[in-house]
């Protein structure tokens, strides 16, 4: 990314501070979405989203295995992020590393729950074929096609969208077979169910920049940035994750005035992304 | 198997000289040079050109002409099942290599000197024919990024299955063991850049074989003049004249 010069990063900053950013939005605007789901043939589940000039997409793929031991009745679910070459030359080789990880990790405490489960976007007892020896373990996948900011905001949406898109086939494992082995298992039944995402979670980055607080930041602001906060917030406004970014230390007060303006913008993202992947859901069937 | 029935129909409804639908757009990736994403029926590609400019390693830089620099790589959900290693691995690597070789035969690279240009190929679903539609990619990419260029490059592969010869492989049909030619063309200047081909074949079929790819790069090549001519329509458009 070219840098800023001193004066652009003035105009950055007092456009902030009166409300008025440099593409016209306010400070909790959100740039236009934009959903398409079905977009990966191979997958079970995926979704694209636009969110300005910032492009993710999200896969979801099934996988039959074994459950884990203590937890019989339902299936795992990994979640990883990665970076293409294509959105910047910095990503390229092992440069997207650190980024990756970084938002991987920040997606798996949003989304996965704590150990015991608890707290995930998804039930995984709806992956379960039979209790104790079979189930679909889901893959989870982000990819980052183009980055101009707020990417955890827009990976959490394909996420969201994604496993909205996903179809998980119907496995009749014939009664009576012996289920120590591999057993057969008839996934020739074309009938699919579908995952209850009403739980998932959407994730909101409020960026401080000076004493202000903006919304779906693009790059260049992001570089203006003292610091992050990123809050997980689901339907009930209850709060499934909270990262923070960024080496400026905030005042605790500050941060819980951030939790309340995050949660205040979740609900109008929630029902756009609600609406957008309906919208999508209905194009999909279509073609 | 069967790979062609006794009408005349192959496993996915195709003719044996019939290609795949073909579907591009220019300038997806907002803040690369050049960018456009290529689709050859499922296989869907999306390539991003950064460039020219600074060269990021100085022991690399090339006094008397532009550093053409290729990646390649496959996202863990792009093929039916999860692959392990997206980046690095041998075939990624490979397939890098011969972008990089067929693309840089065909850019003016002495008007750049002492430059580096990127060109990063993202494959988003593989179905067969990953190579020709990574190159067909990169050449709009290019073209959008107004490199300059001696011509585009196209690419097609084409196979011989049930004694038929067979036009875009799909990976189903890939997969049968049997021959895989792809060819790269300098359409306008009818010249040949790129030529692999794995198992075998008797020479007089591989003419063939090769022709029918040749006859298919031109048809990729008629699809992307179209591409480009509309895309420059656009701009004229958008700038009011």
């Amino acid at each position: 990314m070219v840098g800023l010069s001193a004066g652009e990063k003035h105009f950055i900053q007092g456009g902030i501070a009166q409300d008025l950013r440099a593409d016209g939005r306010k400070r909790l605007n959100y740039r236009p979405i934009y959903v398409e789901t079905g977009v990966i043939p191979q997958a079970d589940g995926s979704a694209k989203v636009k969110m300005g000039a910032t492009e993710v997409i999200a896969s979801v793929k099934l996988d039959l295995a074994r459950p884990n031991p203590s937890q019989p009745g339902k299936g795992k679910v990994s979640l990883f992020v990665s970076c293409s070459a294509t959105a910047g030359p910095m990503f390229e080789g092992r440069g997207s590393e650190e980024l990756s990880t970084e938002l991987s990790v920040a997606l798996q405490r949003c989304l996965l729950g704590g150990k015991s489960g608890a707290g995930a976007a998804f039930d995984p007892s709806c992956l379960s074929i039979v209790d104790g020896k079979l189930c679909w373990d889901a893959y989870i996948d982000g990819l980052v096609v183009s980055a101009d900011g707020n990417l955890l905001d827009a990976l959490g949406a394909a996420i969201k969208a994604a496993l909205t898109n996903t179809r998980v086939p119907v496995a009749n494992v014939p009664a009576g077979a012996s289920l120590d082995e591999d057993p057969d298992v008839d996934l020739s039944s074309q009938e699919t169910t579908r995952i209850d995402t009403s739980g998932v979670p959407v994730i909101v980055t409020l960026t401080k920049v000076g004493r202000h607080y903006i919304v779906d930041a693009t790059s260049e602001e992001e570089s203006q940035m003292s610091s992050a906060v990123s809050v997980s917030i689901n339907k009930e406004r209850r709060i499934c994750g909270l990262t923070k970014r960024g080496g400026a230390g905030l005042d605790p007060s500050i941060i819980l005035d951030m939790i309340s303006v995050a949660s205040h913008v979740s609900e109008q993202l929630m029902n756009k992304l609600d609406s957008e992947i309906a919208a999508a859901e209905a194009d999909e069937q279509d073609t | 198997m069967e790979y062609v029935n006794p009408e005349g129909i192959r496993e996915d409804g195709r003719r044996p000289l019939e290609m795949r639908h073909l579907h591009a757009e220019i300038g997806t990736v907002a803040r690369a040079d050049g960018s456009a994403v290529f689709e050859m029926g499922n296989t869907k590609v999306i390539a991003a050109v950064y460039g020219p400019r600074e060269v990021q390693n100085r022991s690399q830089q090339l006094n008397d002409q532009a550093l053409v620099r290729c990646e390649y790589t496959m996202p863990n959900f792009s093929t039916g099942d999860r692959m392990r290693k997206p980046k690095g691995d041998r075939r990624s690597t490979e397939i890098s290599l011969v972008i990089r070789q067929t693309m840089e035969a065909c850019i003016l690279t002495h008007l750049m000197p002492r430059s580096q240009i990127d060109i990063f190929v993202q494959v988003l679903s593989a179905d067969g024919g990953t190579r020709s539609a990574c190159i067909n990619a990169a050449t709009l990419a290019l073209a959008d990024a107004g490199i300059p260029m001696r011509d585009l490059v196209t690419s097609c592969s084409a196979g011989y299955l049930n004694s038929t010869p067979l036009l875009d492989l799909s990976y189903f049909e890939d997969s049968a063991g049997g021959p895989d030619v792809t060819v790269g063309i300098l359409p306008k200047l009818d010249k040949v850049t790129l030529l692999q081909m794995d198992a075998r074949l008797p020479i007089d079929i591989f003419e063939n074989v090769v022709q029918l790819a040749t006859e298919g790069c031109k048809a990729v090549a008629n699809y992307i003049h179209e591409v480009l001519l509309e895309n420059t329509k656009q701009l004229e458009y958008r700038r009011g004249l």
